[in-house]
């Protein structure tokens, strides 16, 4: 039995050796060096922007390392954050999306940011981002992660199609003249639809339906309380959406075919709208005619611009971090105007921060890139109510779908939608 | 009358005790220490903190709360679930019979083909191809416009218009059952062919002389020769369908399309979204439980139905 002991005993203190320190960052002293973990999700292309600001801080920071661990797969990001969390093997700094960040928020694994922010260090103060953009990263009035960037919800529409489909108004135009209804815009749709295209491309998801709810006039959200399958006017607005899609005046982005997806639809003058955010641009850069292509908001009830909905990510610290001012530094520095100059240049998103906005302006595309900044300076990240229930947003967004595709009847659907949230809610 | 004696046996070589078979042993725990640890650590220990976690509430993060038989109830109350324990149950009544049926017929026709070696490499390269790059190749294969390969052939050359194959939820089942089968052929058709060769050419030989039919010997020779090999394929086969998840994650998206959630699915969709663990260790242990199930009624039914030669 003594040798047993003594075989496992060697063996452990082998294994030991040979595995990596797991748990949290510990200040190591490479040449002075301390390295700060951060962890981002994006494709290769979309790591790529970061380089330049990386080169940057290393000159500037030469006693802090940056080193990124990245995802490749949204969808995927969250669940390994998770679980990196719950082993203690988190990254010092994270991204984290916007129908995430409640829950982390609520477990309680995130630095409070407010105090850093305003103090002298900062290069990124509270009052530097727009309100709206902080959702469910702001509870209690305190901060837990700061909007790196934003991406408002507008909706793309091809000129081509739609003098192909004899509609002579200009959006845009109509939008500046306080005339962009949502019954102008539902009219051209039909008109698109009877000159055999499709009026309206959405992703599956809360920018667009929300957006499409407040253009009734509706409501999705109201005192806490889930209102969408109960408020008259957001019921309408989920109604025309179902119908929409059942006759093909509306397509779901997300069940068509790869081959044969949104971008290539509206690239072949297939649709009237895509509603999407800056990103669009590149895919127009790689195939269509830039000039066909123009932006404008979601409509209103009247007319009048109303708040539309932002897509946002957020920069948080990770509570366990043995690094906190040097995780700090590389926080602010990420998050504040010269970060979001160098990082989102030629990118495809727009900075969250005030006092950046050349990024959007200077290429001058799309004409009325201006309203790429109206929507997010008045805009809403996902409610908080929603983010801060794992899952609710995406439940959600699978249960509009069976009513969208025509699987369930509208009425029943509304029914299960509310008994659905009522569940996750708890 | 000659008395029976039994053979005197030669005598047992005994080792000297406390001698080198005790060494042996000391030697036989350190190979295995490495294995049985790793076994322990990403097998056993998982297994029982999944069973404690299944009647627990826990978002992975706060404190874990005793949920006692609500997470069961919920999934078995859960249409989701119901939904996909059917299609889970569609896709192994699919993949198993139609699967094993097309291996055994190749692994007959290799088996009897001289220089079959290219041909089991032919077969067997998708069982070594990444789960993820076969599920990619199928879907331009079965994409519903006219970008997917099948469909368009089978407009241009026949006048048929085919189903969209993985977003029609009636069809996009028998899509991966498709794509299953033919993923898992080649490793079927190794262990027939296996199977097959150790059926005794003298008894094949004997049936021929006695006048039995090609289609005779494959009933009365062949198929109960190789019933413990089909026994042991049907076990994995129906295991395998069971836990299906990669290429469907990956071939079509279940939050989209309701029949292609299966069980595995819900149990992903419950822990790395909807951050549910106890919920999802729930469902977990529902599979294993029907897993268990389905197999010990296939270890009852082999006693009728397998042969076992002795």
């Amino acid at each position: 039995m003594k040798r047993v002991l003594a075989i496992l005993g060697v063996l452990a203190v082998a294994t030991t050796a040979c595995s990596g320190g797991g748990g949290g960052n510990v200040p190591g002293t490479s040449g002075g060096q301390v390295t700060v973990r951060w962890s981002t999700w994006g494709s290769a292309e979309d790591l790529k922007l970061y380089e330049k600001f990386t080169e940057d801080f290393h000159k500037r920071h030469p006693g802090i390392r940056l080193k990124l661990e990245s995802v490749a797969k949204y969808e995927e990001y969250h669940p390994k954050l998770l679980t990196q969390l719950t082993s203690k093997t988190a990254p010092d700094v994270f991204f984290v999306g916007d129908d995430n960040i409640g829950k982390f928020v609520s477990a309680g694994v995130l630095t409070p940011l407010d105090d850093k922010l305003a103090g002298p260090d900062s290069k990124s103060r509270p009052e530097d981002f727009f309100d709206g953009v902080y959702g469910g990263a702001k509870r209690d009035g305190r901060i837990y992660g700061v909007p790196n960037d934003t991406n408002p919800e507008v909706l793309w529409f091809d000129k081509k199609a739609l003098k192909d489909a004899g509609i002579t108004e200009d959006p845009a135009a109509l939008h500046e003249a306080e005339q962009w209804t949502m019954a102008k815009y539902l009219d051209m749709n039909a008109k698109l639809k009877a000159a055999g295209k499709a009026g309206s491309i959405f992703w599956n998801w809360y920018g667009s339906t929300y957006s499409m709810i407040n253009g009734f006039g509706g409501k999705v959200w109201d005192g806490g309380k889930f209102v969408a399958t109960t408020d008259p006017k957001a019921l309408e607005a989920l109604r025309t959406l179902a119908k929409g899609y059942q006759d093909k005046t509306f397509l779901s982005a997300d069940i068509l075919p790869d081959s044969n997806g949104p971008s290539t639809q509206f690239l072949k003058h297939k649709a009237g709208f895509y509603a999407g955010g800056r990103w669009m641009i590149d895919s127009l850069r790689k195939g269509g005619e830039l000039d066909d292509y123009d932006i404008v908001p979601f409509p209103s009830p009247t007319g009048e611009p109303m708040p539309g909905a932002v897509a946002a990510s957020y920069l948080a610290i990770n509570k366990e971090t043995k690094l906190p001012k040097e995780a700090f530094t590389f926080l602010t520095e990420f998050v504040g105007k010269d970060g979001q100059l160098l990082r989102l240049k030629g990118g495809g998103a727009v900075p969250s921060v005030k006092g950046a906005e050349q990024v959007v302006l200077e290429d001058g595309y799309p004409a009325h890139a201006q309203t790429f900044l109206d929507v997010r300076d008045t805009g809403f990240a996902n409610y908080p109510e929603e983010v801060a229930v794992p899952g609710l947003t995406a439940a959600i967004n699978e249960h509009l779908m069976t009513v969208w595709t025509g699987k369930v009847d509208f009425d029943q659907g509304m029914t299960e939608l509310a008994r659905l949230v009522e569940s996750k809610m708890g | 009358m000659a008395v029976l004696t039994r053979p005197r046996l030669r005598p047992r070589v005994t080792r000297p005790a406390g001698g080198v078979r005790t060494h042996d042993g000391w030697w036989a725990v350190f190979f295995l220490t490495p294995q049985l640890a790793a076994l322990a650590v990403f097998l056993i220990i998982p297994l029982g903190f999944a069973v404690v976690l299944a009647f627990m509430r826990w978002d992975g993060l706060g404190a874990k709360e005793w949920a006692g038989l609500d997470n069961f109830a919920a999934q078995l109350s859960d249409p989701d679930f119901g939904q996909a324990v059917w299609n889970t149950v569609k896709l192994a009544l699919l993949t198993v019979p139609f699967g094993l049926a097309l291996a055994l017929l190749v692994a007959i026709a290799l088996n009897s083909v001289r220089g079959s070696g290219f041909y089991r490499v032919l077969y067997f390269m998708p069982v070594v191809t990444s789960s993820v790059a076969v599920a990619l190749m199928w879907q331009v294969i079965l994409a519903g416009d006219e970008y997917g390969v099948l469909n368009t052939s089978l407009e241009r050359w026949f006048g048929l218009t085919a189903p969209d194959w993985l977003g029609d939820p009636g069809w996009v089942i028998v899509a991966i059952a498709v794509v299953t089968i033919w993923s898992s052929l080649g490793l079927n058709v190794v262990i027939f062919l296996a199977g097959l060769q150790t059926i005794p050419p003298q008894i094949v030989e004997a049936a021929r002389v006695d006048g039995a039919s090609g289609l005779r010997i494959f009933r009365s020779v062949t198929l109960p020769m190789l019933s413990p090999t089909i026994f042991f394929s049907t076990v994995v086969a129906v295991i395998s369908s069971f836990q299906a998840f990669d290429q469907i994650y990956v071939l079509v998206n279940p939050e989209h399309n309701e029949g292609a959630r299966t069980i595995v699915y819900q149990v992903y969709e419950l822990g790395f979204r909807d951050f549910q663990f106890g919920m999802s260790s729930a469902a977990a242990l529902i599979l294993l439980v029907l897993t268990l199930l389905v197999t010990l009624v296939q270890f009852a039914a082999q006693k009728r139905l397998v042969h076992y030669d002795s």
